[in-house]
C-alpha cells in the first residue's frame, strides 16, 4: 500500500485543537521545571487555561461547522467528534479543578501530574477522530500511556502501586488483544479505514478480530466480562485521576465503537446487537448486585458506573440513530453525576481523610451542601425524575423499546430498582445516622466550583433537556444514512405513499 | 378584563409549584413558630387557589379545563401539559385540604426537625398535585417517582416505630418495582402512537400527551400488554392485594401525617380511572381481565376485613381496612358502568376524608397514651369523651353508614357490581357487613366497658385545635353524605365521556392496521 501524505494549510485547521493543546502541553512542562518555586496551583489553572481555549475552538468548530477527513480518511472530524472531544476536554477541566486540594498528597512530581493529566485528554481527543483501526491503536495506547502512570501515582501507598500494577497487566494485554485483531482484520479485508469495511464479507478471521477488537475497547470501557481491572483500580487510585478514568476514556472509547459498529460493521448488526445485548446485561446486573455489598465509597461509584456502562450499551445494542443520541445523552448526565459524586467524595476524604460509606454518617448535619449534592447526584444515577438521569435512561428505554429489546429492557429496569437499594443506604447514611464527630466540614473553593456545575448540569439537562437532545440529534447526523434510516429518524425523510 | 385575566392566569401551575416554592422559603427561616405559621399560610393560600379553581370548574363536562400546555422536549414528545377535568378536580381539592389538616395536626406533634418536616410535606404536595393534574404521561410518571423522595424521608425521619428504617426502604422499593414497569408500558403506548403517526403524517410524531394518546388505536394484543405493565405501576402504588405488604409497615412506621397522605390519596386507583381504562378500553372491557381484576378486588375486600378483624392496633387495622376498601373501589371501577365508576370516585373521595379522620383519631390516641395498641386503651368514652365521639362518628363513615358520603358511595359500586354480575355483588357485600364487625368490634374494646388500666389518670380531651380538624373533616363527611349533588355533577361529564368510550373502543379499530402501499 502506498501512502501519499499531503497536508495543505486548511486541512492543518482541522487539527487546531489537538495543535493547540500539544503546544500548550510543552509549555506546561517548560514552566514546571523553569519556575520550581511555582505554586502547584497556578500550573492547575494555567493548564485549565489551555483547556477552555481549546474547548473555545471546539465550540467554534461545532458553531461554525468545519468538519472533515485528514490522512487518507485516518482521522475524521466530524459533528461526533467534536461532541466527543469537548465532553472529553470538559471533563478534563472540572477533574484538574478538582484535583488542586488533592495534590499536597503527591511527594514528587507535581507538576507532572498535570502535564499527564493534559497529555492522556490529549490522546483521547485523538481516539474521539479515529476513523480507522491503525489509528484506533496509536490513540488508544497514547491516552492509556498517562493513565498507567497517574494511576501509580500515590508512590507510598501499596494500594495505589497495586493499582498500577494491575492496570498495566491487564492494559498491555489488552492492547495486544487489539493489536492481533487488527492483524486478522487487515489479514482478512486488506482494509483499515472503519467506511471502507461496509462491504467485507463474514468470515472466520474476520469474525474473531473483531471480537478481538471489541473485548480491547470493552476493556477500556469496563464492561463485563472485561472489567476485573476496574474496581481495585479505581479503589486503589488518587480519587481525581480514578474519576478521570471512569469518565473520559469512557467517552472515548465509544467513539470508537459508535464508529466501528455503526460504519464498519452496520450490515451486521443483526449478529452484534446479540452480543452487546448479553454484554449490557451482564454489566448492569453484576455492577449492581455486586455494589450493594461494597463498603468503600469508591468502590461502589466503580460498580455503579460498570452497571452505568450498561446502561450507555443499551443504547449501542439498538444500531439506531435514536439509540446512539440517547448514548450521547446518557454519557453526558452520566459525565456531570458522576463527577460530581467523586468530587464530594475528594471533599470527605479531604476533610475527615476516609472514604467509607460508615464514615458518612451524619453528612446531611455535618456538611448540608455536600450531602444534598450528593443525594442530587446518587438519585440522578438512579435515574429518578426530574434529574438528568431519569431523561437519559428514559431516552435510552424508549429507543430500545422501539427496537423490540425487551428482555434487555426488563433486566434493565429490575437494575434500576437494585441500583436504588444501593444509592438508598447511602443515602440514609448521610441523613440519619448519627454523625461521630459532628464538627461541621471544610470544603474548599475549587471542589465548590466543581461539585456546582455538576449540580447545575445534573439539575438544568433534567428539567430543560431540549438544548442538549437537539445538539445530540444533530450530533450523530453522520449515522444517519448508515443505521436504519427511515425507522429512526424522528421524521422520516422518505415520504410513503400509501392510499386506498 | 379580569375575566380575560382569570382564563389566561396559569392557575394549575400556580397549584403545582406554589407547596415547593413554599418549602424552599421555609428554608430561610430559622424560628419553629415562623416556620409554622409560614407552612400554614402557603397550605392555606394553596387550598384558596383549589377552591378556586373548583368554583370555576364548569360541571357536567368532560373537557380538560384550565388546560396549559407547553412543549417540554419536543425530541421525545414530552410536554408539560396540565389540566383537570371531572375525574381529577375534586382530588386537587382534597389533597389540599388534607395538607392543611396535617400542618395543623404537626403543630405540636413534630417535635425536631420541624422546618425539614414542613418542606418534607409541602414538597409531598407538590408531587401529589402533580400526579393528579398532569395529563401528559411522562410528566405524570416524573410526580409519581419524585412522591417517593419527600416520602421515603418523612417516614424515615418522623416515623414513630423502631421499624421505620425498613418500612421506608421497602415502600421505596416496592413502588418503584411497579413504577419501572409502569415506565415500559408508558412508552410502549408511545411507540405506538409513533408508528401510527408516521404512517398518517400525523405531527407530532411522537407524544406522551393523553390526548394524543387518546386519538390512535391500539391493536388488542398490544392493549392487553400494557394493560398489565401499568397495572403493576398502579397496583403497587394503590396497594392492590396482593401488592399491599408494604402499606401495613409504612401507615404504622411512619409518622401520622404521612399516614394521611398514603391512606387518604388513593394515588393508584386513580391512576386506572385516569389512564387505563380511557386508554385500554379493549382490554379493559376483555373477559379475562376483568374476572382476574375482580377476583383480585373481591379478595382484597374479604382478606383487608378479615385481617382487619384481628389486628390490636388501630393504625394496623386502618391499614387493612384501606386494603378492604381499595378492593370496593377497584370492583366499583371494573364493573365498568356508569354508576360503578362514579362510585368508585366518589368513595376515593369519600375515603379521603373518613381515612385520614381516622388515621388523625389515632394519631390523637397515640399523643395521649404514646400507643394505638389496644391494651394501652379501653373506656375512653369517659374520659375522653369528644375523642370517642368523633372516633365513633368517622368510623361510620368509613364502613359506609346512611347519610354519611360513603353510603352514596358504596352503594352505587353495590348497585354498579350488581349490575355487572350479581356474584360479585354478593360478596362485596360481605365485606360492608365485616367492615362494620372490625370498626364496632375495635371500638367498643377500645372506648366503651371499664377504664382501661394502662390508661393515664391526667388523660385530657380534644384541644381545639384537635377539635378543628376532627370537625373539619366531619363536615365534609356530612356534606357529601347529606347533598352529594354538587360532587357528582363534576364528576357526571367525564365518567360518562368514559363509559362512552368504552362502549366505542379505541376509535379507529375498524381501519386497516397496515396502510396499503403503493409503490
Amino acid at each position: 500500500m502506498t501512502f501519499a501524505l499531503t497536508i495543505t494549510s486548511s486541512d492543518l485547521l482541522l487539527l487546531l485543537p489537538e495543535i493547540l493543546l500539544t503546544s500548550w502541553l510543552c509549555l506546561i512542562l517548560i514552566i514546571d521545571f523553569s519556575f520550581p518555586q511555582l505554586p502547584n496551583e497556578q500550573l492547575a489553572y494555567f493548564s485549565i487555561a489551555g483547556l477552555v481555549a481549546t474547548l473555545g475552538c471546539l465550540v467554534w468548530f461545532d458553531a461554525a461547522g468545519i468538519t472533515g477527513t485528514l490522512f487518507a480518511n485516518m482521522f475524521a472530524l466530524d459533528r461526533m467528534a467534536l461532541f466527543f472531544k469537548m465532553f472529553i476536554v470538559g471533563s478534563t477541566i472540572l477533574v484538574i479543578l478538582a484535583s488542586i486540594d488533592y495534590i499536597h498528597r503527591f511527594r514528587f512530581f507535581r507538576g507532572e501530574y498535570y502535564f499527564l493529566v493534559v497529555m492522556s485528554a490529549l490522546g483521547m481527543m485523538f481516539m474521539a477522530s479515529a476513523n480507522d483501526l491503525l489509528s484506533v491503536f496509536v490513540t488508544l495506547e497514547f491516552s492509556t500511556l498517562g493513565f498507567y502512570v497517574l494511576v501509580a501515582y500515590l508512590r507510598e501507598d501499596i494500594a495505589s502501586n497495586e493499582a498500577g500494577i494491575k492496570f498495566f497487566i491487564l492494559g498491555i494485554f489488552a492492547a495486544a488483544l487489539l493489536a492481533y485483531g487488527i492483524s486478522l482484520v487487515y489479514g482478512e479485508t486488506g482494509k483499515l479505514v472503519f467506511s471502507d469495511m461496509t462491504t467485507v464479507q463474514a468470515s472466520p478471521g474476520l469474525v474473531i478480530g473483531f471480537l478481538l477488537i471489541f473485548a480491547a475497547l470493552g476493556f477500556k470501557i469496563g464492561a463485563v466480562p472485561f472489567h476485573s481491572w476496574i474496581p481495585d483500580t479505581y479503589h486503589g487510585s488518587p480519587t481525581p485521576v480514578t474519576a478521570f478514568l471512569s469518565i473520559a476514556p469512557k467517552g472515548a472509547a465509544f467513539a470508537i465503537l459508535l464508529r466501528m459498529f455503526f460504519v464498519a460493521l452496520a450490515t451486521f448488526k443483526p449478529v452484534w446487537t446479540l452480543l452487546l445485548v448479553a454484554v449490557s446485561i451482564l454489566s448492569m446486573t453484576y455492577g449492581n448486585i455486586v455494589a450493594i455489598a461494597q463498603k468503600n465509597m469508591k468502590r461502589l461509584l466503580a460498580y455503579s458506573g460498570i452497571a452505568q456502562i450498561g446502561n450507555v450499551l443499551i443504547g449501542l445494542a439498538t444500531g439506531t440513530k435514536m439509540g446512539s443520541d440517547a448514548m450521547l445523552f446518557y454519557l453526558l448526565t452520566y459525565l456531570f453525576a458522576n463527577l460530581g459524586a467523586f468530587a464530594i467524595v475528594i471533599a470527605v476524604s479531604e476533610a475527615i481523610g476516609s472514604e467509607e460509606i460508615d464514615d458518612y454518617s451524619g453528612l446531611g448535619r455535618r456538611s448540608p451542601f455536600l450531602a444534598f449534592s450528593m443525594l442530587i447526584f446518587l438519585l440522578s444515577l438512579a435515574g429518578v425524575p426530574p434529574l438528568a438521569g431519569f431523561i437519559g435512561k428514559l431516552y435510552i428505554f424508549i429507543a430500545a423499546i422501539k427496537e423490540g429489546l425487551y428482555v434487555l429492557i426488563t433486566v434493565g429496569l429490575i437494575n434500576i430498582v437494585i441500583s436504588m437499594y444501593y444509592y438508598l443506604i447511602v443515602v440514609k447514611k448521610m441523613y440519619v445516622n448519627e454523625p461521630r464527630d459532628r464538627s461541621p466540614l471544610k470544603v474548599s473553593g475549587p471542589i465548590k466550583v466543581v461539585v456546582y456545575v455538576c449540580l447545575a448540569g445534573t439539575l438544568a439537562i433534567g428539567v430543560y433537556p431540549q438544548p442538549v437532545t437537539d445538539w445530540v440529534v444533530s450530533a450523530i447526523m453522520i449515522f444517519s444514512n448508515v443505521a436504519d434510516p427511515t425507522a429512526s429518524l424522528p421524521i422520516p425523510p422518505a415520504i410513503l405513499p400509501f392510499g386506498g | 378584563m379580569i375575566e380575560e385575566l382569570a382564563s389566561t392566569f396559569p392557575i394549575l401551575t400556580c397549584i403545582l409549584f406554589l407547596p415547593v416554592i413554599g418549602a424552599v422559603v421555609l428554608w430561610l427561616f430559622d424560628d419553629e413558630d415562623m416556620v409554622r405559621t409560614s407552612a400554614l399560610a402557603i397550605a392555606l393560600l394553596e387550598l384558596a387557589l383549589c377552591v378556586f379553581v373548583l368554583l370555576r370548574f364548569v360541571p357536567e363536562s368532560a373537557a380538560m379545563q384550565f388546560s396549559e400546555h407547553v412543549p417540554w422536549i419536543p425530541a421525545l414528545g414530552i410536554s408539560y401539559h396540565l389540566a383537570v377535568d371531572g375525574i381529577s378536580v375534586l382530588f386537587v381539592g382534597l389533597t389540599a385540604f388534607l395538607t392543611v389538616l396535617i400542618v395543623i395536626y404537626s403543630w405540636d406533634t413534630v417535635r425536631h426537625q420541624v422546618k425539614l418536616y414542613m418542606m418534607a410535606l409541602l414538597a409531598l404536595e407538590t408531587t401529589v398535585m402533580g400526579v393528579f393534574i398532569s395529563i401528559d404521561l411522562i410528566l405524570f410518571f416524573v410526580f409519581w417517582e419524585l412522591m417517593l423522595i419527600p416520602s421515603y424521608f418523612l417516614i424515615k425521619l418522623w416515623g414513630g416505630g423502631a421499624e421505620r428504617h425498613y418500612a421506608a426502604l421497602k415502600f421505596v422499593l416496592y413502588t418503584l418495582l411497579g413504577s419501572v414497569f409502569m415506565l415500559v408500558g408508558i412508552v410502549l403506548l408511545d411507540i405506538n402512537y409513533h408508528q401510527w403517526a408516521t404512517l398518517r403524517h400525523i405531527e407530532p410524531t411522537y407524544s406522551f400527551d393523553l390526548l394524543d394518546l387518546l386519538s390512535v388505536p391500539i391493536p388488542f394484543g398490544q392493549q392487553v400488554l400494557i394493560f398489565w405493565l401499568l397495572f403493576l405501576g398502579f397496583a403497587f402504588k394503590a396497594p392492590v392485594f396482593p401488592f399491599h405488604t408494604w402499606l401495613p409497615d409504612a401507615l404504622f412506621e411512619g409518622p401520622i401525617g404521612m399516614a394521611v397522605v398514603l391512606g387518604g390519596l388513593k394515588l393508584g386507583t386513580f391512576g386506572f380511572i385516569r389512564f387505563s381504562i380511557p386508554l385500554l378500553p379493549d382490554a379493559s372491557k376483555s373477559q379475562t381481565v376483568v374476572s382476574i381484576i375482580m377476583a383480585l378486588g373481591l379478595a382484597a375486600v374479604l382478606y383487608g376485613a378479615i385481617l382487619a378483624l384481628v389486628q390490636q392496633d388501630l393504625r394496623r387495622l386502618l391499614a387493612f381496612s384501606s386494603i378492604s376498601h381499595l378492593g370496593f373501589v377497584v370492583i366499583g371501577l371494573f364493573a365498568l358502568n356508569f354508576q360503578g365508576l362514579q362510585g368508585s370516585l366518589l368513595t376515593m373521595i369519600n375515603l379521603g376524608f373518613s381515612t385520614a379522620g381516622l388515621f388523625f383519631i389515632a394519631g390523637f390516641l397515640y399523643s395521649r397514651q404514646q400507643s394505638t395498641q389496644l391494651g394501652s386503651l379501653g373506656g375512653m368514652a369517659k374520659q375522653t369523651p369528644l375523642i370517642a365521639c368523633f372516633f365513633l362518628f368517622l368510623g361510620l363513615a368509613g364502613i359506609g353508614l346512611p347519610g354519611t358520603g360513603s353510603f352514596v358511595g358504596e352503594f352505587l359500586i353495590l348497585l354498579g357490581a350488581f349490575k355487572a354480575n350479581w356474584i360479585y355483588g354478593a360478596i362485596a357485600v360481605t365485606g360492608v357487613i365485616l367492615s362494620a364487625a372490625y370498626f364496632l368490634w375495635y371500638y367498643e374494646r377500645s372506648m366503651l366497658g371499664p377504664l382501661g388500666k394502662a390508661v393515664k389518670d391526667s388523660i385530657r380531651d380534644l384541644h381545639p385545635r384537635e377539635i378543628l380538624i376532627a370537625s373539619a373533616l366531619s363536615l365534609m363527611i356530612l356534606w357529601i353524605g347529606l347533598y352529594p349533588s354538587p360532587f357528582l355533577k363534576m364528576m357526571n361529564g367525564s365518567v360518562q365521556a368514559l363509559v362512552d368510550r368504552l362502549e366505542r373502543g379505541t376509535v379507529a379499530s375498524l381501519e386497516p392496521k397496515q396502510p396499503v402501499r403503493v409503490d
